[in-house]
């Protein structure tokens, strides 16, 4: 399965939730692939802990793959190469965990041409023969990057594939990421243009909100109680908002709470960073392995 | 010289085996040329033979820069109706020019590439079978085009029943005193070094192709049992998740089914040292053994419950 993650705007959260979603997966015993397709900065590597490719790879990146100049893609194997010691020993049960990095100083895709489309495709075809799932981080906004694996995934029928929008919890966001989906331009709109079918493209999006801070928090304890009232009141307008952008529950797959340590240092969130330095918190992984399995859960993505 | 050639192997997308028609039509989209199939022991299905020209930089371990010139003889096949091949190799011989002739000499010469100036097999061997540079001639990308023609066929469902990762056997044989050696390198990737007597003929490539084939067999299934976590899991478990194996890889272990008697000893050899039958043996067993209790357990406690309803 293809799994393609894209934002309204840049700041989200995007590429750290959707890492630790892959890695998550992994851990539940599945051979994952993470795609690092933000050509315009590519920094997947340093969420996964691999310095060498903190700002992605010189030779054999994603960029350098979909401009025809290697004939493969570097792969990056997170289990052995990861710098985070607690990352480098693939837990038992585990499934492989693997990073096909961009390329450094690779830039925004400028165009899209047939060759670059039908070497997306060919990309796809050959991990989905090995990987039960592949993450792919498709950056900020409407881009030709999303063009493009809408069109490489117009040729690969037999492949399925899902759409992640994340959001933050803000009025601007909400209306942002409905107008991604929905508006000029937008993904369904360029999805039909291209050959989808609006209504199961539709299908296949959800969205999942980011660094969301609930008015029941353990966080908001020492705040007064008019604080928390208006929150309270901001939270309801938000999800009245929401309802009317149709971005609201029921296109909602999954939510992220608050946590500094996603907010300070874009970072794997391991179970030792929740149970021995406590560094996170508990609530956080637990979302990221209801995502992990939500992805793949068929009553979770059934028809709106 | 010397002959270099890379093998990739993978299980083909589609959820069940495929017929012997199927395989035809498959593998007939490569070429309006008919398909050769065999059937005993196993069923065998390859393509025509293609070409594919090159003017490019050799591999050589010392990093001096050799140009070929030439083609690329390059086929695909299907095993069982189930294990997909993608096969690429070309004879490296010294050309008699010191520069590019016409294509109609290079064609002339299907599967041979002719370099130009000083040379030495053991150089491009080398460098060959060490990780080539991006730069220079690619065989396994060429092998890769051609398992992507058959994955991509549209007689193909692309459900299969697990996943698994495509294998890559790089080869290089040279005449003289007979030896085989092959390296694991990583995950995927594997040399092997053959020496034969005598003139290259296509059954050397025969043999590199029925060992890469078994060699991707042995891996895929120790992946299945790794996956199936035994006596880590309950038992049913663990026994749903070695079902593929019994449904779809067991049977194909047929080792030298196609491999000239004039080469068997180079399979003998191998299968003496690392013993590549041996290994399969016991994890056929292990898959068995371990489904075998399952049921004897699930029926042990099926009769547990009928006394008790008594």
């Amino acid at each position: 399965m293809l799994i393609f993650a894209i934002s309204d705007k840049g700041g989200t959260g995007r590429s750290v939730t959707s890492t630790n979603i892959v890695y998550r997966h992994a851990l539940q015993g599945n051979d994952v692939c993470y795609l690092d397709f933000d050509f315009g900065s590519p920094t997947a590597g340093a969420i996964f802990s691999v310095s060498s490719v903190a700002r992605g790879t010189k030779t054999g990146g994603l960029h350098e793959y979909l401009r025809g100049d290697c004939a493969e893609p570097r792969r990056i194997d997170i289990w052995s190469e990861s710098d985070r010691e607690g990352l480098r020993i693939k837990p038992p049960g585990a499934g492989r965990l693997v990073l096909l990095p961009g390329t450094e100083g690779g830039g925004e895709l400028a165009t899209v041409d047939e060759e670059m489309i039908s070497r997306c495709v060919q990309l796809f075809s050959r991990l989905e023969e090995e990987f039960d799932l592949c993450m792919v981080d498709v950056s900020a906004g409407r881009s030709f990057t999303a063009e493009m694996v809408l069109k490489a995934t117009v040729r690969l029928p037999a492949i399925p594939f899902r759409w992640l929008v994340f959001h933050r919890w803000t009025r601007q966001h909400i209306i942002a990421a409905d107008g991604l989906v929905t508006g000029a331009d937008g993904l369904l709109d360029v999805g039909a243009r291209v050959g989808h079918d609006a209504d199961m493209l539709r299908d296949r999006i959800r969205f999942v909100r980011t660094a969301v801070l609930e008015p029941d928090a353990a966080e908001l304890v020492g705040l007064r109680d008019e604080q928390r009232a208006w929150l309270s009141a901001c939270d309801n307008d938000l999800r009245e908002l929401a309802r009317r952008h149709k971005v609201g529950r029921t296109a909602m797959l999954g939510k992220i709470p608050l946590d500094p340590v996603l907010q300070w240092r874009e970072q794997l969130i391991s179970d030792e960073d929740v149970l021995a330095s406590k560094i996170a918190n508990a609530e956080t992984t637990a979302a990221f392995d209801d995502l992990a399995k939500k992805i793949v859960d068929d009553s979770a993505w059934e028809g709106l | 010289m010397l002959v270099m050639g890379e093998v990739h192997t993978g299980l083909l997308q589609n959820s069940g085996e495929i017929p012997e028609s199927s395989a035809r039509d498959v593998l007939r989209l490569l070429a309006g040329e008919t398909v050769r199939v065999s059937r005993r022991p196993i069923a065998y299905a390859v393509s025509p033979d293609r070409l594919t020209g090159v003017d490019c930089r050799l591999p050589a371990a010392s990093q001096s820069r050799v140009r070929g010139v030439g083609t690329v003889v390059s086929r695909s096949s299907i095993t069982g109706g189930r294990v997909v091949q993608g096969s690429s190799y070309a004879h490296v011989q010294r050309s008699g020019s010191d520069r590019r002739l016409a294509w109609s000499h290079y064609l002339a010469r299907p599967g041979v590439i002719e370099v130009f100036g000083k040379a030495r097999a053991e150089d491009l061997a080398d460098g060959f079978t060490e990780d080539p540079p991006a730069d220079c001639l690619d065989l396994g990308a060429i092998s890769a085009r051609f398992m992507d023609t058959v994955q991509a066929s549209p007689l193909l469902d692309r459900r299969a029943p697990f996943k698994i990762a495509r294998a890559r056997l790089r080869w290089v044989a040279r005449t003289g005193e007979p030896a085989i050696r092959l390296t694991l390198h990583s995950d995927q990737v594997r040399t092997l070094r053959i020496v034969h007597e005598g003139e290259f003929t296509p059954a050397v490539a025969d043999l590199c192709e029925d060992l890469a084939l078994h060699d991707w067999l042995l891996t895929a299934l120790l992946v299945i049992i790794e996956r199936a976590r035994v006596g880590g899991r309950p038992g049913p478990e663990a026994a749903a998740k070695l079902a593929p194996a019994v449904d779809h890889l067991l049977h194909l272990w047929m080792p030298a089914a196609r491999v000239d008697d004039a080469l068997a000893p180079f399979w003998e050899s191998l299968d003496r040292r690392p013993g590549f039958t041996r290994q399969w043996q016991s994890l056929v067993d292990r898959v068995r053994d371990q489904v075998a209790v399952n049921t004897l357990a699930l029926l042990s406690a099926t009769a547990d419950a009928g006394r008790r309803r008594q």
